[in-house]
């Protein structure tokens, strides 16, 4: 496996966990979710992919979306945290940290990041 | 920002193409969201990219950030005809799924063949239990040089044709028959269920 490709399947299965944890502190539209996303990681590599995920997550009932109107010249479609949803984000949080933390162990353990100039 | 004439229209066209393409294999309620969604976060855009003095380059550039319309599409193909395909497991989505992959990639292409010939033999075979009550001595198993390949029928039977096999043909092509259709259904599960794993995003 290619360098590229595994680092396009770590972004791949990060962006469920990513988009839960950018709607967890309230409803956001999805511009919105996208801009927080870009903000803080560089998983959005095309902005209009998003927008499925973003569908995925609703019809497997871990977001709830609603378009409002009149908040700005066009209607936003906002999306917020379903309980389900906390209960999943709460999974895949302690999921991910358990995970790391292995690696991270791992990673130790092989010499550290430098272990490849040796 | 507020676009001209050109910017509206080339924004039009961008939504024009999305909605060509998704409409291919999501429902209209859908494609309809989907394409009301995509064209509220252009509009925002554009809006926030205030008075840029070169309309076209800003234009272009919120497209790019955006992506292709097609690879947009891809994305909700993905995420929705194969999700549903695998979520229920139901023939026609799942035949809506693999067609989708077969004309949008070669390995989709090949594995789209596979699954059709499969599909085909478990159909045929079974259709040759059916023929077999009706025409008994039309249906059989096949036998080239002494050697069995496989269930067939023929009308009339031409002169060299060797089907052997009475009555308890029937269980035994219907048996093979569905086992064959189960099996090519499972198999186009997984896959799908394969390709789902390395969505498109």
């Amino acid at each position: 496996m290619s360098h590229e490709t595994w680092q396009e399947q770590l972004r791949r299965g990060s962006l469920d966990l990513a988009i839960l944890l950018t709607v967890s502190s309230g409803p956001r539209y999805g511009l919105a979710i996208i801009q927080h996303l870009e903000a803080f990681t560089d998983l959005v590599v095309a902005e209009g992919t998003i927008y499925p995920i973003l569908g995925r997550l609703t019809r497997e009932g871990l977001l709830d979306a609603q378009w409002v109107e009149g908040e700005a010249p066009h209607a936003r479609k906002y999306y917020r945290l379903t309980k389900l949803g906390a209960k999943r984000l709460d999974h895949m949080t302690r999921e991910w940290r358990a995970f790391a933390e292995k690696i991270t162990r791992l990673i130790d353990a092989a010499g550290g990041h430098d272990h490849a100039a040796h | 920002m507020q676009l001209t004439e050109t910017g509206e229209s080339r924004v039009n066209g961008y939504l024009f193409v999305l909605e060509r393409s998704l409409k291919t294999f999501l429902p209209s309620d859908v494609v309809r969201d989907a394409v009301r969604e995509i064209e509220s976060h252009l509009r925002e855009r554009i809006a926030a990219a205030g008075g840029a003095p070169n309309e076209r380059e800003v234009l272009e550039r919120i497209l790019a950030e955006l992506g292709p319309p097609l690879r947009v599409a891809q994305a909700y193909s993905a995420e929705r005809t194969i999700d549903e395909a695998v979520t229920t497991g139901r023939f026609v989505p799942m035949v809506r799924a693999v067609w989708h992959l077969a004309v949008s990639t070669l390995v989709g292409f090949f594995v789209a063949l596979g699954l059709l010939i499969g599909y085909l033999l478990g159909i045929g075979s079974a259709g040759v239990a059916v023929i077999k009550v009706f025409f008994p001595e039309n249906a059989g198993i096949q036998f080239v040089h002494g050697v069995p390949v496989g269930f067939a029928a023929q009308f009339p039977v031409s002169p060299g044709t060797d089907l052997r096999g009475g009555y308890w043909v029937i269980p035994l092509a219907l048996a093979f028959g569905l086992a064959v259709l189960v099996v090519t259904q499972r198999c186009a599960r997984k896959y799908l269920a394969w390709w789902r794993g390395r969505r498109v995003s």
